[in-house]
């Protein structure tokens, strides 16, 4: 359309500038407000009654009434971003160094209607300016659409300090920093164009944390959580919702629930009495709940893991690695390997000399039962399923039968594991470390039952024995009168 | 002391008198040995059945726990009965130790070859039962060990175990929950064998009822 009307335009041009220089120079004269408002301050949108008692008000006293500041600011930011929208509501690309195109558009609607509509576009886009937006002569270079993602992810903290702070210390934020192409930005979930506020995400859907965690969301909507959200909350009160992803795992501080007993932590903040209810019928109900993990009893076809990981004992946390200390994927997975030849505790130490002779750290092996996977971990079952036979676990031989895993926490907060041998747990040389792997019924002695056999055989043969020997010698010495 | 008591009886409220007959054991005495003999064997029962789950499916896991849980605080409740007993009445001497060795190792030699030869020729018991002094110094000294170093030992470690995390220090100082285990469980061991073998021996009176009838009713006739 612009293409057919530039022709007429440009005949018109100097006519329409020296009419409307006309019209100014009379609205100067007759309105000293007025002319405030045209140029000064940004043109209101308020009813012109409103706008010309506000630009009085103005004049008339010293101090700016704020909400008058505020409506004059808004319209000031409206009228920069329309002359921004003019061209960029029309769908354009750019090619990038990739060879994909990025899309220039940025929709009217909903942008001007969104939170972010009174916010300037070179308020993010400060490097596109009035005299600095680029040309075909001025062409700006953008290797990839993640590139430019990354590089604008910091524009948001100007305004959303705390949440982008919380960000930050996410592992979503972690693996952005270890150059992950995948994980997510503020972007990722947030449309910086058609921003939604949190009310308006349909959480049901699981977005936009399906759009990653497919498999899990999936997982979640068949668990007794995701039904209950599903059906509208029916299994608990109805002022109780169920929990969506965010619930749990937060929506900027994202962490994985799996760490230490972040996970016992979360589920207690909405199953308060769950500490009471289990020690109306589970004995050693607190250390149950310290070691083994909800959903290993909870989600009761998933597969179960011991996990070993590395424990600090001054500061009585899992042991979280420093940045700087050695990498840890080798030792591990050395530990995994030859740890059914020896105690991991000391291969660790010897390997990582973290927690070794000399190391302020004092460290240990500390166990706690998992399930195998995050899917897993999302399958919460309806309480009546529930793992309640205390034989799955407590019975002879159990710990050999076990998964196991070593772990440790990243200096960036995620967990990783290595799946290790299961003869890790029964050699002798790592009895020590693991003296407190320890589970009722399930850790056999063959030295311990033998001396069983020979106790239950002393107990019968010395009244037998004795009995017997009683009767020989009276008939011994009853043949030998006769 | 026994020729002492037996020629002078002493003024004792648990002392009563039937003709021929001596007072051995009072009412505490008799009430802590049935109910802790009820309690040992439901202890060793509820134990095997918590320890070899796979083999016996007499009780579930869950039941043999809270059994010998509730089982063993009774049991512990009953030592109390034993421990104030005893420490509150002067039948305390019949575990007074011997503290002459050479006597005492002359009585328990004597002793030992009464159980292995002279009880099955009809010889008289080396060792009097009286009421201020029961035990033979065998049994004394066997008793004594049992009751004030292995049943409580037993107790605590089987506290430690009823709830880990209340006595989680002491677990760690221990060495572990699996030493604690393992300590526990050898004293369960011991306890197999000392609950069979002290049974039968119990029916080696002057005739097979005479201590059984001494542990329901007090009295045992003079022999």
């Amino acid at each position: 359309m612009v293409r057919n009307t530039s022709g007429v335009r440009h005949i018109l041009g100097p006519f329409l500038i020296a009419m409307l220089s006309c019209c100014l120079s009379n609205a100067l004269l007759a309105q000293p407000a007025e002319e405030q408002s045209a140029t000064d301050k940004p043109v209101s949108k308020v009813p012109a009654t409103e706008a010309g008692a506000a630009a009085q008000d103005t004049e008339t006293s010293p101090e700016i009434d704020p909400a008058t500041k505020a409506a004059l600011k808004l319209e000031e930011t409206l009228k920069q971003n329309g002359k921004c929208l003019r061209c960029h509501n029309r769908e354009r690309t750019k090619l990038l160094e990739d060879g994909q195109e990025l899309s220039l558009q940025v929709p009217k609607e909903p942008y001007v209607t969104s939170a972010h509509g009174e916010v300037k576009c070179v308020s993010c886009h400060s490097a596109i300016g009035k005299r600095k937006h680029p040309s075909k002569s001025t062409n700006i270079s953008i290797a990839s659409e993640r590139a430019y993602s990354v590089e604008m992810n910091d524009s948001c903290r100007k305004c959303h300090r705390q949440k982008y702070t919380q960000y930050k210390g996410s592992v979503h934020s972690a693996l952005v920093a270890q150059g992950s192409d995948k994980a997510p930005l503020c972007s990722s979930c947030h449309n910086p164009h058609a921003p939604v506020s949190m009310a308006d995400y349909q959480a049901e859907t699981g977005l936009p944390c399906k759009n990653c965690h497919e498999n899990i969301f999936d997982s979640y909507s068949s668990s007794v959580h995701g039904q209950a959200r599903i059906n509208g909350n029916t299994i608990r009160d109805s002022h109780i919702q169920a929990p969506i992803c965010s619930d749990c795992h937060h929506s900027h501080e994202v962490t994985a629930l799996a760490i230490g007993d972040v996970l016992r932590t979360t589920c207690i903040a909405c199953h308060e009495n769950v500490t009471l209810l289990h020690n109306q019928w589970l004995p050693n109900a607190g250390t149950h709940l310290d070691i083994v993990s909800c959903a290993v009893c909870h989600a009761p076809f998933a597969k179960r893991k011991f996990d070993i990981h590395l424990y600090d004992n001054v500061a009585k946390v899992p042991l979280t690695l420093k940045e700087g200390d050695p990498p840890i994927q080798d030792q591990l997975q050395a530990i995994a390997d030859e740890g059914g030849d020896g105690d991991p505790l000391e291969i660790w130490k010897s390997r990582s000399g973290i927690g070794g002779e000399g190391q302020a750290a004092d460290i240990s092996l500390r166990s706690r039962m998992e399930v195998m996977s995050g899917v897993a971990a999302h399958q919460i079952a309806s309480k009546s399923f529930a793992v309640r036979t205390c034989e799955s676990c407590h019975e002879p031989g159990w710990r050999q039968k076990q998964n196991v895993t070593l772990s440790v926490t990243q200096p960036d907060g995620r967990r990783q594991s290595f799946e290790a041998d299961r003869d890790i747990l029964s050699k002798s040389k790592a009895i020590e470390s693991i003296s407190d792997f320890y589970a009722l019924g399930g850790n056999p002695s063959k030295f311990l039952d033998i001396l069983v056999l020979l106790s239950l055989a002393a107990g019968i043969a010395v009244p037998v024995g004795h009995f017997t020997l009683g009767k020989m010698i009276n008939e011994y010495l009853a043949r030998g009168k006769r | 002391m026994s020729t002492t008591s037996s020629e002078q009886p002493r003024p004792d409220v648990w002392l009563k008198t039937k003709d021929s007959e001596l007072y051995i054991n009072p009412l505490p005495v008799r009430i802590w040995h049935w109910l802790n003999a009820l309690g040992f064997v439901a202890l060793i029962l509820t134990g095997t059945q918590i320890r070899y789950a796979d083999m016996f499916n007499v009780m579930s896991f869950e039941t043999a726990i809270k059994t010998h849980n509730w089982v063993a605080f009774a049991v512990i409740a009953n030592y109390f009965v034993w421990l104030v007993f005893y420490l509150f009445s002067d039948r305390i001497t019949v575990y007074h130790p011997e503290l002459n060795f050479r006597k005492f190792f002359d009585k328990a030699f004597k002793q030992i070859m009464y159980y292995s030869y002279g009880i099955f020729r009809g010889a008289k018991s080396p060792h009097k039962v009286l009421p201020y002094d029961k035990f033979n110094p065998m049994q004394s000294i066997t008793y004594q060990i049992v009751m004030l170093l292995v049943v409580p030992v037993q107790f605590i470690t089987g506290l430690m175990m009823w709830d880990i995390k209340r006595f989680e220090g002491i677990i760690e100082m221990a060495g572990g929950l699996e030493v604690v285990n393992t300590v526990h469980v050898l004293i369960y061991i011991f306890f197999i064998s000392f609950t069979m073998i002290h049974a039968y021996m119990g029916s080696l009176g002057h005739t097979p009822a005479t201590h059984f009838r001494e542990m329901f009713t007090g009295f045992e006739e003079e022999h």
